[in-house]
């Protein structure tokens, strides 16, 4: 069966999350989006895994789904179009704060479990190390690798992912708390991890120009801090609805289970480029290597951001593939492209009222993202909205890249087209 | 000989001394562990066969610190005993167990054990036996004595005792004397009267006692400890010689003169070129203090989201906050927990406790399976021994430090008002300075909640005694404004 995933969220336990980011609104913002599968997140926090076990119970294998009676008061607000089957399966990221070879390591990192079972040993052994209540997704002075030998010896079937892996400052090959290659990080257990997750700022093909990711087959999640940003990436699956049938198209070097990955232009991602923000100092990794690595207005090294990163890492030319490469796929949210074409805010009123509306008339976003047919759109909302999503499936899309911590912001219409394009309504 | 490259003249000159008893003054970051295992390495090979080197830590932590330091020299463990004075007198009594008037397999009372006496009085009676030779004990004294022994117990401090009574035997100390050729005691500064004469005792004929150690560092005397001891080291044991380290290699230069300057000047030579940071910071209230420790630490940790982050400097185990009084704990591990910055809290003052012979060994130190980072939070008693590149001395203020119980909780028992004396609070805090490798932060607040009253505070005297020049003050942002800090990133959800 055909499935999307997005198994990288954040509970309202977590710092800096929305309020309302709580099982019911998940279960919401999945129908939305048209995701079927969404991770907890936050597992290892006591009150939520309390909420879990409270207000989910087991479906498909390995699988969760929310009770009908916490169901219920939801699905009425739910529009027809986007009715749909929403699971969930267990996840957390924990924040790894460590020194290694004298170096401040800070590294994200993933865990997906089988079972409440699996999730409560993780739970109880990191409970023994570590504060666990303060934040959703803890922070641990623990080593990476310490934190993959205890998921591998809490269950065999939990599933380890580096998290955002470029992202300068939390991540596995960061290029302020990281490491320069994966065995470095995880060493003898390298074996151990079947998946990385590339995060906002880097796409397939940049990472499938390091070698030492061959082995690592990639997904995307949209780390989301409030149920809106659900589905910002996602993982396009077509096996068997289940843990297991994720699992092994994860784990299983020839299993195809894993279709295809819907990303951000990673130009749109808080880090692609170098810079300061405060300074305002935006560079290409070229621009970054001319004022050898020292911002031009205050001096001290800059940001250095995913793309310089891979560049510096990289062992083979833009192009290559991968051996477990997947076709992939760039989006920009539904909101940002109806900002667009509105030319107002992505967070105004405007664009909410004409989201739920076209949500309403054609189905959920990643329907109407990727598949419904251009006319529909046009009918449902207009020529510049239809022609925005057009040329975003395209790849026509136009982004002043992000860095330093700033999104980048995109593109779509020159000034005056708008106009253009709902005048040919006019004429024909 | 020629002197190895990494001992400098005067450790050289320690570790080579022969002929008569040696006391080596060494200040806070002069190399003193390394000193004292370099010497007892020295001294081996000239020991004959069944003759050893006797060597005393004030800690079980530092006892096997130094017999892993000493595995690293190729030292073996029969050349060497290596333990508190608790664990060497225990096993004495072990040993001669029939010369003593204590029962076959007696145990050591463990301090939870010990019911129906008031806490207060066994405190009094501990220190007795600790500060004083000779005690004409009163009803509850004796009657506590029965109980030891009707329970086959023998306390804490009677280890002590009782093996100073077997050295009375002139056959026993003579067969010991002939054994432990040489005797080293670390942390010379805190022993007390009992340790000084069984010392004495053992360290004649011929047998040589080298005692390391700093008399500026001495925080014990509430606990019966005698800093004069140090002072009379040249009358207790003749012939002798002082030997001082004066190179620092710890502490960056500045942060060496700031303490230097509250010790009343202390010579003492920076080997460092590290840039050092002294920070006094002033808050409103102890809820503030430790909102802007907590804070500060996030800061040093190159933030914990990506809405905060900049370049890490420090890792979490870098960092230690010291605080006088158990009771300033409870707020700051609330900030610490606000924002989910994993700490631990050390033990209470790391004493020498062997409550079994596995204690008294160190084998009971518990092995943790992983090696997990966070930032400490201790007592400055407990901060003694330790470094850090980062340390947080919080609640300088009159009352705390110096410390005035009588003040701060009235009902205090008069025999703890200021335990030490005013200049035994000084040093603590000088102890607690000196932690500091490259940043020190001293914080105090103006109005602070503790043991149920609201305090009205001034600045600690002693931060009066730091020239300004190497102080830089952080006022306290009294009303938070959204001031943009050019180093983080302002949160942003959409």
């Amino acid at each position: 069966m055909k499935f999307i995933a997005d198994l990288h969220i954040h509970s309202k336990y977590s710092r800096a999350t929305a309020k309302n980011l709580d099982l019911e609104n998940l279960y919401l913002w999945a129908q939305y989006k048209g995701i079927h599968i969404v991770g907890t997140g936050d597992f290892v926090h006591p009150k939520w895994f309390e909420e879990i076990k409270e207000k989910l119970e087991p479906a498909e294998s390995g699988l969760f789904k929310l009770k009908d009676k916490f169901a219920k008061p939801i699905d009425a607000q739910i529009p027809k179009s986007c009715k749909g089957q929403v699971r969930f399966m267990l996840t957390v990221e924990i924040s790894n704060i460590y020194k290694r070879h004298d170096k401040v390591r800070k590294v994200h990192n993933l865990i997906f479990s089988p079972s409440l079972k699996a999730a409560q040993k993780i739970q109880t052994k990191l409970g023994s190390i570590g504060n666990i209540s303060s934040d959703g997704r803890p922070i641990l002075g623990l080593d990476s690798y310490d934190l993959l030998a205890i998921t591998l010896e809490a269950d065999a079937k939990n599933l380890f992912v580096p998290a955002h892996i470029w992202t300068p400052w939390f991540s596995a090959l960061g290029s302020m708390g990281g490491f320069d290659s994966m065995q470095d990080a995880f060493g003898g257990l390298t074996k151990h991890i079947f998946a990385v997750e590339t995060g906002l700022s880097s796409d397939p093909p940049m990472n499938w120009r390091l070698k030492q990711l061959d082995d690592f087959i990639l997904v995307s999640n949209s780390d989301a801090h409030s149920p809106a940003k659900l589905g910002r990436e996602a993982n396009v699956f077509d096996t068997v609805f289940s843990y297991d049938g994720i699992y092994k198209a994860l784990s299983d070097k020839n299993d195809k289970g894993l279709v295809k990955t819907l990303e951000f232009f990673p130009e749109e991602g808080k880090y692609h480029y170098d810079g300061h923000r405060n300074c305002h100092v935006r560079w290409h990794p070229k621009e970054t290597i001319k004022h050898n690595g020292l911002c031009s207005v205050c001096g001290k090294p800059v940001t250095v951001g995913v793309m310089s990163r891979v560049e510096a890492l990289a062992d083979r030319d833009e192009g290559a593939k991968s051996k477990r490469w997947r076709p992939y796929q760039n989006i920009v949210a539904l909101p940002s492209l109806i900002a667009e074409a509105k030319e107002v805010g992505p967070a105004s009123k405007a664009v909410q009222e004409a989201y739920m509306n076209i949500l309403g008339k054609l189905g959920n976003e990643f329907y109407i993202l990727l598949d419904s047919p251009i006319k529909d759109i046009k009918e449902a909302a207009g020529d510049v909205l239809a022609e925005g999503i057009n040329r975003m499936r395209q790849g026509k899309v136009e982004i002043a890249a992000g860095y330093d911590g700033e999104f980048g912001t995109i593109k779509i219409f020159e000034s005056g087209e708008r106009e253009h394009i709902e005048q040919q309504l006019v004429l024909f | 000989m020629e002197k190895p490259i990494d001992l400098n003249e005067s450790q050289w000159q320690a570790v080579c001394h022969q002929g008569s008893h040696l006391l080596i003054t060494a200040g806070p970051g002069t190399g003193k562990t390394h000193t004292l295992t370099r010497r007892i390495a020295q001294l081996i090979p000239s020991l004959k066969s069944n003759e050893k080197v006797l060597a005393i830590t004030f800690t079980n932590k530092a006892a096997i610190q130094m017999q892993d330091r000493l595995a690293a020299l190729g030292v073996r463990q029969p050349q060497v005993f290596v333990g508190t004075f608790h664990a060497f007198c225990l096993k004495l009594l072990r040993e001669y167990f029939e010369h003593t008037a204590l029962p076959k397999n007696f145990k050591v009372a463990v301090p939870e054990e010990i019911t129906g006496f008031d806490k207060e009085m066994l405190k009094r009676i501990s220190l007795l036996k600790s500060s004083q030779l000779a005690i004409t004990p009163d009803d509850e004294h004796k009657s506590y004595q029965r109980y030891l022994r009707q329970n086959g117990w023998i306390d804490f401090d009677d280890i002590l005792r009782e093996a100073l009574l077997l050295l009375e035997d002139e056959n026993i100390t003579g067969q010991l004397r002939h054994r432990y050729r040489h005797i080293l005691v670390d942390e010379y500064q805190d022993c007390n009267i009992v340790q000084n004469v069984l010392l004495k005792k053992l360290a004649l004929e011929g047998v040589l006692l080298t005692a390391i150690g700093d008399a500026n560092q001495s925080i014990y005397g509430f606990r019966g400890s005698r800093v004069e001891l140090f002072r009379r080291f040249q009358e207790d044991f003749c012939p002798s010689k002082i030997l001082t380290l004066q190179e620092n290699y710890r502490s960056s230069p500045s942060l060496l003169a700031a303490s230097s300057q509250v010790m009343g000047g202390v010579q003492l030579l920076a080997k460092l070129s590290t840039q050092g940071k002294l920070v006094v910071h002033q808050a409103a209230t102890d809820r503030a203090e430790a909102d802007y420790v907590a804070q500060q630490i996030e800061k040093l940790i190159g933030g914990l989201d990506m809405n905060t982050s900049r370049r890490a400097v420090r890792s979490l185990g870098d960092i230690a906050i010291l605080y006088r009084l158990n009771a300033q704990r409870h707020v700051l591990s609330q900030a610490l927990e606000h924002l989910g910055i994993p700490y631990q809290v050390s033990q209470k003052a790391q004493k020498a406790q062997v409550y079994s012979d596995e204690d008294a060994l160190g084998q009971n130190e518990e092995e943790l399976e992983y090696n997990v980072e966070k930032i400490s939070l201790m007592s400055l008693h407990a901060a003694k021994g330790l470094e850090f590149p980062v340390v947080f001395i919080i609640g300088c203020e009159h009352r705390l430090l110096p410390l005035d119980l009588m003040v701060l909780k009235p009902d205090t028992h008069s025999c703890s008002g200021m335990k030490g004396g005013p200049e035994e609070e000084r040093r603590l805090f000088y102890v607690g300075m000196t932690r500091a490798k490259e940043h020190l932060y001293l914080t105090y607040a103006h109005r602070r909640q503790l043991f149920g009253q609201t305090l009205i505070q001034e600045p600690s005297p002693y931060l009066a005694d730091i020239a300004d020049e190497l102080k830089a003050y952080e006022a306290a942002k009294r009303h938070i404004t959204p001031k943009k800090d050019p180093d983080a990133l302002q949160m942003k959800l959409f």
